[in-house]
């Protein structure tokens, strides 16, 4: 049968960054996907030899908008592992809180955007407002809504009292109230399981063979969490990650809304065990420079992002690298894509939550 | 109908017929800024001593300080809002306001290369400062008290 | 390098279950454009909670044998490997020829261009107190 190439990308309505995939056609069928990225490379890791490490954790805040909070708190990670810096009990809480505020963002945002792509904008501005409230959160809270530069080498730079953490937790409270109708829509509307349901499965086998992560792997049925690992105070919640089986689109939407219930479920617990009072210690400066190097692994909302940094006792590292989630989970939407309807594709990309720019940095 | 999820948004539109819109009439109607928000920059000339500390460690190179000719000047479209200048000021001349950025217009920048959002403090010359403050204080012993 | 050691400890932690999580290129200094330089290549092995790596230095000059048989995500690393550091890696499972990224220096981490660069820092700071003083 004659083969048809249709670029999809760089400008598309689902997407809202470049990706271009050269799709190989026979009739409707897609055959083969060719991905090109690179139209916002920034080489933000070749800034490492300009960019001082202090001020690298900010570069490092703006790989990504929506998980910017993750990255800033990855690099400081990083160096502080480094460094041998010990960084106080309040603010090693105080950021996973506020990681676990950022997932809930970064899927609420991710859940519009899905109901947009499939055509439902209705559901998207109703996703949209409750992140609306997260932003609010995030501002009083960081001073920032989207870009929150709160991490420093060795802590946190601002606290937030006990009074208001519980009306943090009551506020999400109210949010997770306020979600469960939204969710219901997304479980039961018919148009959406139309879309959704069967299409771009993902086997488990599959997912392991690809190297999946995150959500993505989580749909089907793989247990894979960095979070699994106990560091950075996972170990002292209750924490199980979240698994669906059947693999397909709608499974991956179910996985990202049960994660939403159970961040607001797992902030409930750190507040509850995070140790009180005002004016407890929130930064232990580091001292030198950086000596030594150290692969850091995270859960981002995203999924697994790593991050490698080499430093040789001079105010410059030698090497930063970030491996974002996305980077981890293309070869995976390639192989959903190979095979597909050619009106299926737009839904498969967007359910692995593209990130275009993590991916290059 | 049998399902009664057939129609899953309808509770949601219903309400939404009685209750306010969630979003805000933007230019006229601008929500206050939390406290504690990063906005823009404020110097207090009076009290900087120049030691340049902020424009060494401001990530994005915004600040210039001069020494030799005590002055501060900052770009503010180039600041990037992070606070570090006013972590490190030791003598409290900075702070940061909940005021957003001004927004410039390409009319702002304008053939002749104006620097929109470029903002410069002159500090007075100690000698000159305290010439003036002497001769203030000698024409006021002066001065007639008629 | 060891190819066929190397390919046979890759095999291994594929049979027992690890997922590679990351292979990563970093440019050993000192640059100098003269030689060919030395690279260092990580690759990064998950199980679980556990993190392994294998570490090769290679040149230019070197062959990197693909991973791609083993581990199906490999190739999107081994072509930003290519682009970005100029190794030779051999038989990527998707070979994107050199498409994956567009930046305006060609193989920005090579010993070439990371010197360019240390020298260009160099003289802006240079330039930078020469005004003030």
């Amino acid at each position: 049968m004659k083969r048809t190439i249709v670029p999809f990308g760089p400008q598309h309505p689902v997407l809202a960054e470049p990706l271009v995939l050269d799709l190989v056609l026979e009739d409707e069928k897609v055959i083969d996907a060719i991905p090109t990225i690179g139209y916002i490379h920034r080489g933000l890791e070749a800034m490492v030899d300009r960019v001082e490490y202090t001020e690298m954790g900010f570069v490092v805040e703006r790989i990504c908008g929506i998980c910017s909070f993750m990255h800033g708190m990855g690099y400081c990670l990083a160096l502080e592992s480094i460094m041998s810096v010990e960084v106080p009990d309040r603010a090693r809480w105080l950021r996973i809180i506020w990681a676990e505020i950022s997932r809930i963002q970064s899927h609420l945002l991710w859940l519009g955007l899905g109901a947009d792509a499939f055509g439902f904008e209705n559901l998207f501005m109703h996703c949209w407002r409750m992140r609306e409230e997260i932003l609010d959160i995030f501002e009083k809270t960081t001073g920032g809504r989207i870009i929150h530069s709160v991490n420093r080498i060795g802590g946190v730079k601002r606290d937030i009292s006990d009074s208001e953490l519980i009306a943090i937790v009551a506020r999400l409270d109210g949010l997770g109230k306020a979600f469960e109708a939204t969710a219901r829509v997304f479980a039961n509307d018919p148009s959406i399981r139309h879309r959704m349901s069967g299409v771009g499965v993902l086997s488990m086998a599959d997912a392991r063979a690809v190297d999946a992560v995150g959500p993505m792997a989580r749909a089907s049925g793989v247990r894979m969490d960095t979070r699994l690992a106990g560091q950075n105070l996972y170990d002292q919640i209750e924490f199980e990650p979240v698994l669906e089986t059947a693999g397909d689109c709608l499974a991956r939407v179910v996985v990202r809304m049960r994660e939403v219930r159970q961040s607001i479920d797992l902030i409930h617990q750190m507040v509850d065990k995070m140790p009180k009072g005002e004016g407890l210690p929130l930064e232990n400066k580091p001292r030198g420079n950086p000596s030594g190097e150290t692969f850091t692994r995270l859960e981002q909302p995203r999924g697994e992002v790593v991050y490698y940094v080499k430093a040789n006792g001079t105010k410059y590292l030698e090497r930063f690298r970030a491996r974002t989630p996305t980077f981890a989970n293309i070869p995976a939407m390639i192989k959903l894509v190979k095979g597909c309807d050619l009106a299926d594709v737009p839904n498969i990309i967007l359910t692995i939550d593209p990130c275009i720019s993590c991916t290059e940095r | 109908m049998s399902n009664p999820f057939r129609l899953p948004m309808a509770p949601r539109a219903i309400r939404n017929l009685f209750s306010k819109p969630a979003t805000r009439r933007y230019p006229y109607e601008i929500r206050p800024r939390f406290d504690g928000a990063r906005g823009t920059i404020k110097f207090d000339v009076d009290t900087c001593n120049y030691c340049t500390l902020c424009a060494k460690r401001c990530p994005a190179a915004a600040i210039t300080v001069s020494r030799e000719d005590r002055t501060w000047a900052i770009e503010h479209l180039t600041c990037i809002g992070c606070n570090v200048c006013v972590e490190v000021c030791a003598k409290k001349s900075l702070a940061m306001s909940t005021e957003a950025k001004h927004v410039h217009t390409h009319a702002e920048v304008g053939p002749q290369g104006q620097r929109p959002g470029h903002e410069e403090w002159h500090g007075a010359d100690p000698a000159i400062a305290a010439a003036a403050a002497k001769a203030a204080a000698e024409l006021s012993i002066d001065a007639p008290s008629s | 390098m060891d190819r066929q050691g190397f390919l046979a400890r890759v095999g291994e932690y594929h049979t027992n279950g690890w997922r590679l999580a990351i292979i990563n290129a970093t440019t050993v200094p000192p640059v100098d454009a003269a030689e060919p330089g030395i690279f260092e290549i990580s690759w990064g092995f998950a199980k679980d909670l556990e993190f392994e790596t294998i570490r090769e230095q290679v040149t230019t000059a070197d062959e990197v044998p693909s991973v791609s048989d083993f581990f199906g995500a490999a190739f999107l690393y081994e072509n930003e490997m290519r682009e970005l550091f100029g190794l030779n890696v051999t038989g990527i499972g998707l070979d994107l020829g050199g498409q994956l990224y567009k930046t305006s220096v060609k193989i920005p981490f090579s010993h070439a261009a990371v010197k360019a660069r240390l020298a260009a820092t160099a003289a802006a700071t240079a330039a930078a107190s020469g005004k003030k003083a």
